[in-house]
């Protein structure tokens, strides 16, 4: 390594972990500190260490409304995550491997999905025409809605990088089409589900705006919702805040740390022929 | 196991008919090879006699019975892709039985038959293994006990060893050659090469754009060429062939010669040329010569031939071994 790549190296290093890390050691110190001391939402060590009692407080807050959100949004996150692996690789697969003259009208809505921003007032009076607003499998059909587009286009590629071969092997064989897909395409397509079950759990688990448009009601508030309990316009509580935040940060991390390996390789699957 | 009777079939993808009417009977236990250059329709009549690829027109018949649209699995067949096409999650097992699994066999008869497969290929010790963790061989057996596995009435195999190396070739050719006489089964091997062609078929098909150039045993080809395509086409080096007053003077309208059964002297013969060009082989030699009014002539001399470019070397064709052409047809 040349000493220029050294240095280029060292400064890439500190300045990533001065954007990643110094944020989350704010938020850490603030959410330990007193009410009075996180007030000042200054970077300076706890007087007094609250570690434990502003952890309990946040819990209790609101007849333990953070742990009702939690419940909410895993459910939200796996019903809707579900939903766009199986989905996905589905339409991502029909598409892929049988072409018709309507793949230019699915492509056609698959990028309408992209680019075309989301109205919120007329879907919500769809959700309230289907009996759906102010419910947890509603804001599950959003996010499977929102998401969607994105799956199928990387299941699609990905599926393009597996050869056709294998589906004629299992014709052969004498597999049905849906044989075909689920023991022999879904299997392959384990790096990419990957990554997409952590790209989209973290998204939909993070999700504050839609949630709030789409889901609203004391008993369904999710996560995200729990932040305003200690943020108002008249008093805030930043060490209840930022303790809230550690909590609702930590699930997405973990998974994220989990899987760090396999997105990478779900990322770059295909690109070179192995 | 059964024949095979292929009956004025056709293809076309949009206005491109790609397959030109084949009719075609391929006899009970006949190791079958379709050969032609890239392009030549060899490999899609392979996959519709597979039912991967739908027939325009004509009709299929396998084992007597008309299967031109029955799906692939009711067919009977069996078959070996070039890119051996196994499940990379599986295990060798697993590979080897997955068609029988589909057929919801009791667990016990699919050990039975895949131990079998497993034990006339020799892959006994791999069966618990992931296709990655074999050799090109290994995989290439593990696809041929795929195949037999299924009980097949023909096997099919698509260019199944040209991603092997050549001396891996030279073995799979052979264990393929013993497998057919073990199985005694019908095979349809479609390649390129010449080589595996030659060694292996007990008939081989000639293809050229979608048609047929010529059926006949190896040697029948090599002999008697019925056109100019599979004079040029089976033989290495490749024939040489004329046109022009030669021709002419030999009253056709294509004269052509195979490298081998060239006579060459340093001293005296029919055509002088001189040397361009020489590959030693070994055992023989091949000489590229230039020849006045003639142009390049390839011949085949013995290995240890006295000759260095620039030299001049006279060359005799032997009269028994020629070959004329008039029109499309041997004379």
């Amino acid at each position: 390594m040349t000493r220029r790549q050294y240095v280029l190296g060292w400064v890439t290093i500190i300045v990533f972990s001065t954007i990643f890390i110094v944020p989350f050691i704010f938020i850490f110190l603030t959410s330990v500190k007193t009410v009075s001391q996180a007030a000042a939402l200054d970077f300076s060590w706890p007087a007094e260490w609250h570690f434990w009692a502003n952890l309990v407080e946040v819990v209790q807050t609101r007849n333990y409304m953070l742990l009702l959100a939690y419940f909410n949004s895993t459910v939200i996150t796996v019903g809707a995550v579900t939903l766009l692996v199986i989905l996905g690789a589905m339409v991502g697969y029909v598409v892929q491997r049988r072409p018709s003259g309507w793949n230019k009208v699915i492509y056609a809505g698959v990028l309408a999905g992209l680019i075309i921003p989301p109205a919120v007032v007329p879907t919500i009076w769809v959700l309230q025409g289907l009996g759906l607003f102010k419910t947890l499998h509603g804001m599950i059909l959003i996010q499977v809605a929102y998401g969607l587009a994105f799956s199928v286009l990387l299941f699609r590629s990905f599926i393009a990088s597996v050869p056709r071969d294998l589906d004629e092997a299992a014709l052969i064989d004498g597999a049905k089409p849906w044989q075909i897909f689920y023991r022999v395409i879904l299997p392959l397509l384990k790096p990419v589900t990957v990554t997409l079950i952590v790209v989209q759990s973290v998204a939909i688990f993070n999700d504050f705006t839609n949630p709030l448009y789409y889901l609203p009601g004391k008993d369904n508030v999710t996560v995200q919702l729990t932040l305003f309990n200690f943020q108002s316009q008249f008093q805030s509580q930043f060490n209840l805040l930022f303790m809230n935040i550690l909590l609702v940060t930590i699930p997405p991390l973990v998974v994220f740390i989990f899987f760090n390996r396999q997105i990478v390789a779900g990322m770059t699957a295909g690109a070179v022929k192995g | 196991m059964a024949g095979l009777v292929l009956q004025d079939v056709r293809k076309s993808y949009g206005g491109l008919e790609v397959i030109k009417g084949i009719t075609l009977v391929i006899e009970d236990r006949q190791f079958m090879v379709f050969v032609g250059p890239s392009g030549c329709g060899k490999s899609t009549l392979l996959r519709m006699i597979a039912g991967l690829e739908e027939v325009t027109s004509g009709s299929i018949d396998i084992g007597g019975r008309d299967v031109t649209h029955a799906d692939p699995s009711a067919r009977g067949i069996a078959m070996v892709f070039q890119s051996y096409a196994l499940y990379p999650h599986m295990t060798v097992r697993d590979n080897i039985g997955f068609g029988l699994s589909l057929a919801k066999l009791p667990k016990a008869e699919i050990a039975a038959k895949v131990a079998t497969a497993a034990a006339t290929l020799q892959l006994e010790h791999l069966l618990d293994r992931k296709p990655k963790a074999l050799s090109g061989g290994q995989r290439q057996r593990v696809a041929i006990g795929r195949a037999i596995v299924r009980d097949p009435q023909v096997f099919l195999f698509d260019e199944p060893l040209s991603n092997l190396d050549a001396a891996l070739r030279a073995q799979m050719r052979l264990e393929l050659t013993d497998l057919h006489a073990s199985l005694d089964a019908t095979m349809i091997y479609v390649t390129h090469d010449q080589v595996e062609a030659m060694t292996m078929a007990d008939k081989i098909v000639v293809l050229n754009a979608g048609q047929i150039e010529q059926v006949g045993s190896p040697m029948d080809l090599y002999r008697t060429p019925q056109t100019p395509f599979v004079a040029g086409f089976i033989g290495s080096p490749k024939m040489n062939l004329f046109t022009g007053d030669l021709a002419r003077d030999r009253n056709c309208d294509m004269y052509g010669i195979r490298p081998e059964h060239i006579d060459l002297s340093l001293t005296d013969g029919m055509w002088q040329g001189t040397v361009r060009y020489l590959e030693r082989l070994g055992p023989d030699a091949v000489v590229y010569l230039t020849v006045a009014g003639l142009g390049d002539l390839v011949v085949r001399s013995e290995g240890e031939i006295a000759l260095s470019p620039g030299d001049t070397a006279f060359a005799t064709p032997q009269a028994v071994r020629e070959h004329r052409f008039r029109g499309n047809a041997r004379v």
